[in-house]
This record gives structure tokens, sequence and C-alpha cells, in this order.
């Protein structure tokens, strides 16, 4: 009786679809990348104070107040002093953003080692120009 | 003598190095993003006190004073607790909220205090479950 021959097919492992996951992912990464803008001088994450009772908070509807222990407040690659505080120019910048959007959240990153009465100043001013929501950003403690 | 026809040669664009490009591009933005998560405490300020509002008068039972001094010690009721013990501070919000769930809690911090110790202490009464606090200055 004659053997019958079974052709074997080489075992390849299909690379057709390689480079689409590559561009998917590729196109992941451009779209959640934010690049940061601020260049004067920010307070570096090192610098905030630590906190346990933390929540995240979402990304859109927010600006951020930087204080550096100096007392110098930037906003947008902005730097305000204290003079600034007095003459309300911060509370005209928020309040040009709050117009623009109702929801807004401001975030305060601080240096741990300002003094409160500048922090108390600007708060003050958010109160006046009705932007309530207010967040300490921290870092996470973990012991 | 038959002449052999010459072979067209098919215009072809090689596409084998795509995926490296590709990946070389992901590698870049891989190393590059920095995911800039937001986290911290979240409170809601209370307007701004307009002509004609409403005074509410507390007594003593409603509220807690807690006061942060510019040398960053700590007065809880006019009681000086020294400076900031994560422990004690906690310990004493879970006795005033057990005492009065409704109890309001009042940080008061000097002007010349550092941030650092509101937010130490404002930290432990969120963690403690204090809901109603209210920040003030000298």
């Amino acid at each position: 009786m004659a053997k019958i021959q079974i052709k074997r097919r080489p075992k390849v492992i299909p690379q057709a679809s390689q480079s689409d996951i590559a561009f998917l992912l590729l196109l992941f990464f451009m779209v959640t990348t934010v690049f940061v803008q601020e260049k004067v001088f920010w307070v570096d994450r090192s610098r905030w104070p630590y906190a346990e009772s933390i929540q995240k908070i979402p990304r859109n509807h927010t600006t951020t107040i930087y204080i550096k222990a100096d007392e110098t407040v930037l906003i947008d690659d902005i730097p305000y002093y204290v003079e600034d505080i007095e003459n309300m120019r911060i509370a005209g910048t928020v309040q040009r953003k709050f117009n623009e959007d109702p929801n807004l959240i401001v975030c305060f990153r601080t240096d741990r080692e300002t003094k409160y009465g500048v922090l108390s100043d600007v708060m003050r001013q958010l109160q006046d120009i009705g932007a309530l929501k207010v967040t300490f950003e921290t870092q996470r403690k973990t012991d | 003598m038959k002449i052999s026809r010459r072979r067209k040669r098919v215009a072809d664009i090689p596409n084998a190095s795509t995926s490296d490009i590709a990946f070389l591009l992901i590698i870049f933005f891989m190393s590059t993003t920095k995911f800039d998560v937001k986290e911290g405490i979240s409170l809601v300020l209370p307007p701004a006190a307009q002509e004609g509002s409403q005074v509410v008068k507390l007594s003593d039972k409603d509220m807690t004073r807690i006061l942060i001094t510019n040398t960053g010690e700590i007065m809880w009721n006019d009681a000086n607790l020294g400076v900031f013990n994560s422990s004690v501070i906690e310990s004493k919000v879970k006795q005033a909220l057990a005492a009065n769930p409704k109890m309001i809690f009042s940080l008061k911090t000097d002007r010349e205090a550092k941030y650092n110790d509101m937010i130490s202490v404002l930290d432990r009464l969120k963690s403690a479950g204090a809901e109603k606090i209210s920040l003030s200055t000298n």
C-alpha cells in the first residue's frame, strides 16, 4: 500500500498586523501626551506637603496656581507678586478663566514652606469672584 | 535565435521597516510621557459675605476652634497641643465627632504659619471624617 504523505506547512506567525498595533500604540501616546507649558518656574512636586486623605481631580475644568516660598504666585507662566494680590490682578486673571468655565476648579501647587497669609489672600479673592472650588495639591504619604 | 524578453520590474515601496519606525516613535513617546495626575485635598469655599447676609451664631458645643500659631503649635479650643502630632489630632477630631456628628471645625491659621502645618491638620480632619470645615486667618 502506498504511503500517504502529508504536506507539512511551515509554522509562521503572521506579522502583517504588527505595524498596525505599533501605530495604534503610537496614536495612544500621541493623543494622551500633554506637554507642560510653564517654563519660568514652578513648584516642584517634591516641595508639596504630604497628605493621606487625598482624591484624584479630573484634569478638565482645572487651572493651576503655583505659590513659591518667596511669595511669588504663578498663573499661566506669568509671575505675580504681593502688590499684584493687593491690586486684584490675580482675581482678574482667574475671573477671565471662571467666565469661560463656571465649573472651574482652582488647584494650588504651593511650596510647603510658604506662609499661609499669601494663600489666604489669594483664596479671599477667589471667594470675591465666586470661584469657590479649590484643591490643595499634595504628595501621597506612604509610610 | 530567440531573444528572451526582459522581465518587467514591479514598482514596490519596501515597507518592512514601517513597524521599526513606529516602535521607535512609541519608545520616544513612552519615555517622554509623564502622566500629570492631579491629586489633593478638595474644598468648597463659602461665598464671600455680602451686605445683608445673615449672621449665624454658633455655640461652643457645635464648633471646635483649632488655631495654628506662627511657631507651628496647635491650640485646640484654647488648649495647647504642642507641635503637630498626627495621632493626637485625629483622635481629638474623632472624639469631637462622636460627641456631635454635626460638629463644625474652624481652622484658623496664623498668616506667618507654614502652609505645610495647615495642610497636615486639614488632612487629619478630612481623614477622621470631618465634613464641616472652615478656614480662616488672623
